[in-house]
């Protein structure tokens, strides 16, 4: 379960920044998170949606305690991620589109490192290891140094590292950027078996394709705040325009 | 401390794979500096051996009166005299290195000279400073023509020749051989340790701060449940103990290096194996490790602000200079270990391996340089992990 209460986060512009915003604004800081809220819970799938820039990853990052919030709270499996954040980091996974691994490490090296950094024994790690490997076909080239795999054996590994510790909840931020359809389907296919095995799952996208295809829950945020949030059918029921995309674009247009 | 040792591990063993590192660690100074240590010291007593049996070209530019001076230029078999040249000629001979050195002999010498008055001799030749071998043979040569002219002109005068000498110096060097040596290689040790300590530090820490931020997976080894401090310190440990190893290395190079080289003399081979010994193995690592410490603290927190591995490359590239000044000040005659100098990093680093080899290092000196070099190196790492531990820093560029 991943609570979310009236969250913001506010950066700092520098001169290159300022001078760079559209809107013609000179204020020296810029809300990338605008108070919001949402729960995402166990066994569902929350859908952040939103065109770039608009705050997922920095909402994300803020759940995965990567960033400090500015104001709210956020709760993690329980756990109170601004007070806590070593122990959030223990009960959730995380992945990106451009995550990247150690090039010149090998498969086993990079998944055993991530099994070590969550304090994983030999035998929880072998057990936890050889299943994910078979599941993913990750044998094959567990020993080949990771500069020298396919970006789809690249992301698979991505995958293994992920979850190795079998975390209560996995976070993925826009994790299909960039991947060819092949690629993307074993991300998609980890996300829907992690809602299966009662995981908390919470993704960011911006296509509306996955939205369609996993949201149990949905919001949509804009310009850093939610200018939707509730579960899909919800979402689909209370559509003013005839496609997901016109709707989606209605929404954002109406809060500009 | 378990998070730290995981992330050491894998660190050290990321960084073992990398080229640039095993090249900067293990290739430079163990191959390189070898190689080049031999081959430029051969080079150089070939050529100092070269210019000391090569037979001199000596142009005579005189109106045939230069007399005796003439006769023993020609009686010289390592002389060739070139004569019958103007001025101009000569001149444009030693310019064009045709010639390496002429006499112009003053219209009125033999006159002069038979005439007990100073006869002048001009010498031209072309050097870049007072080393040049060609020079110091002709001067030898004029001084020995000028002495046998004063013995001539004592005798003629019935003058004992010991009565024209006032004074009889002698001079003793009092430093020990181990003093003198330390002076002619101690300051060029500490220089090429402090060197190596640096590069070694160099590309680790550039790899796992900068390089690992651009290449993403930094961000992902921040959701793991590691503190930011941990994972700094693991990486640390990783920078000092490859600057580390990079010293060794490269004190295991030089010996290499100079036990290559069959001309070295003896003196300079014995103060080099004495440096291999473990007492001042010890105390030189000790001096090393506060400094690499303060490397590795200096060249993390660079690196972390960098965005990529080529903006760190830019950033700490100018960097060396800073670290090359002081070292190259050690280096410096009159540049003395004292209370001011030994709270200098890298400076005191440099003067005290230089006290060391020649054994004259103090307690207290030693003990402020520690201080010194401990304290900086405190100050380093705190300031590392305050930006390593700034969100703005860690994303910046994302």
């Amino acid at each position: 379960m991943i609570t979310v209460n009236n969250l913001w986060k506010t950066f700092k512009l520098d001169r290159q920044q300022r001078k760079e915003r559209q809107n013609g604004e000179r204020s020296r800081v810029v809300n990338a998170v605008a108070g919001i809220s949402f729960e995402c819970k166990p066994g569902r799938i929350f859908t952040l949606l939103g065109p770039n820039g608009a705050g997922k990853t920095t909402a994300l990052r803020m759940i995965a305690t990567l960033l400090k919030p500015t104001a709210g709270s956020i709760t993690v499996g329980g756990v109170d991620a601004l007070k806590q954040p070593n122990d959030v980091r223990k009960k959730i996974g995380f992945l990106t589109g451009t995550t990247k691994l150690y090039e010149r490490l090998t498969p086993n090296e990079v998944v055993k490192y991530y099994g070590d950094l969550h304090g994983m024994d030999r035998v929880q790690y072998n057990r936890r290891k050889e299943e994910l490997f078979e599941l993913l076909g990750i044998h094959a080239f567990a020993r080949r140094r990771i500069g020298k795999l396919s970006t789809g054996m690249r992301q698979k590994v991505s995958i293994a590292r992920t979850i190795i510790h079998d975390p209560e909840i996995v976070v993925f931020d826009e994790p299909t950027v960039g991947l060819d359809v092949i690629t993307a389907r074993h991300v998609i296919d980890l996300i829907r078996s992690s809602k299966q095995s009662g995981k908390t799952v919470l993704f960011s996208t911006h296509i509306m394709g996955e939205v369609s295809l996993l949201s149990d829950d949905l919001a949509i945020i804009h310009n850093g705040k939610l200018c939707f949030n509730g579960t899909y059918d919800d979402f689909r029921n209370s559509m003013k325009s005839d496609s997901l995309e016109e709707e989606f674009i209605r929404l954002v247009e109406e809060v500009e | 401390m378990k998070m730290i040792f995981i992330v050491f591990r894998k660190e050290l063993l990321d960084t073992l794979r990398d080229r640039r590192t095993i090249i900067s660690m293990i290739v430079v100074p163990l191959l390189l500096i070898p190689i080049l240590l031999s081959l430029s010291t051969q080079m150089f007593i070939k050529q100092e051996i070269e210019a000391r049996e090569k037979t001199l070209k000596i142009g005579l530019v005189d109106a045939g009166n230069a007399g005796e001076f003439r006769n023993l230029l020609l009686a010289d078999e390592k002389i060739q005299l070139i004569e019958d040249l103007t001025p101009v000629q000569a001149r444009s001979l030693v310019e064009s290195d045709d010639l390496d050195i002429y006499f112009e002999v003053s219209r009125d010498f033999d006159r002069r000279i038979s005439g007990m008055q100073p006869g002048r001799i001009t010498m031209y030749y072309k050097a870049a400073g007072d080393r040049s071998i060609e020079k110091r043979r002709a001067m030898a040569f004029v001084d020995n023509f000028e002495q046998k002219l004063m013995s001539d002109r004592l005798r003629e005068l019935g003058i004992d020749e010991t009565a024209m000498k006032t004074i009889d110096f002698h001079e003793q060097n009092l430093a020990t051989v181990q003093e003198q040596m330390a002076e002619a290689i101690g300051g060029l040790l500490p220089y090429l340790f402090i060197i190596f300590c640096f590069l070694g530090s160099m590309y680790p820490a550039m790899d796992l701060a900068a390089g690992e931020k651009e290449r993403g997976t930094l961000e992902t080894l921040l959701t793991s449940p590691a503190g930011r401090f941990e994972i700094l310190l693991g990486k640390f440990l990783v920078v000092v103990l490859t600057g580390m190893l990079t010293a060794i290395i490269g004190i295991i190079g030089l010996y290499i290096g100079f036990s290559q080289i069959p001309e070295i003399p003896d003196q300079m081979l014995k103060t080099i194996l004495l440096l291999l010994e473990p007492g001042y193995i010890i105390m030189m690592l000790s001096l090393l490790l506060p400094l690499t410490i303060f490397f590795a603290a200096l060249l993390l927190s660079l690196s972390i602000f960098a965005k990529s591995y080529k903006e760190a490359q830019s950033i700490i590239s100018p960097m060396f200079i800073v670290v090359i000044v002081p070292a190259f000040l050690g280096l410096l005659p009159g540049v003395e270990l004292n209370t001011v100098t030994a709270m200098i990093p890298v400076l005191n680093v440099s003067l005290a391996t230089k006290a060391i080899i020649a054994g004259t290092i103090t307690t207290f000196d030693l003990s402020v340089i520690y201080v010194s070099l401990v304290a900086i190196a405190g100050i380093s790492l705190f300031v590392c992990a305050r930006i390593f531990d700034h969100e703005g820093t860690i994303f910046r560029g994302t």
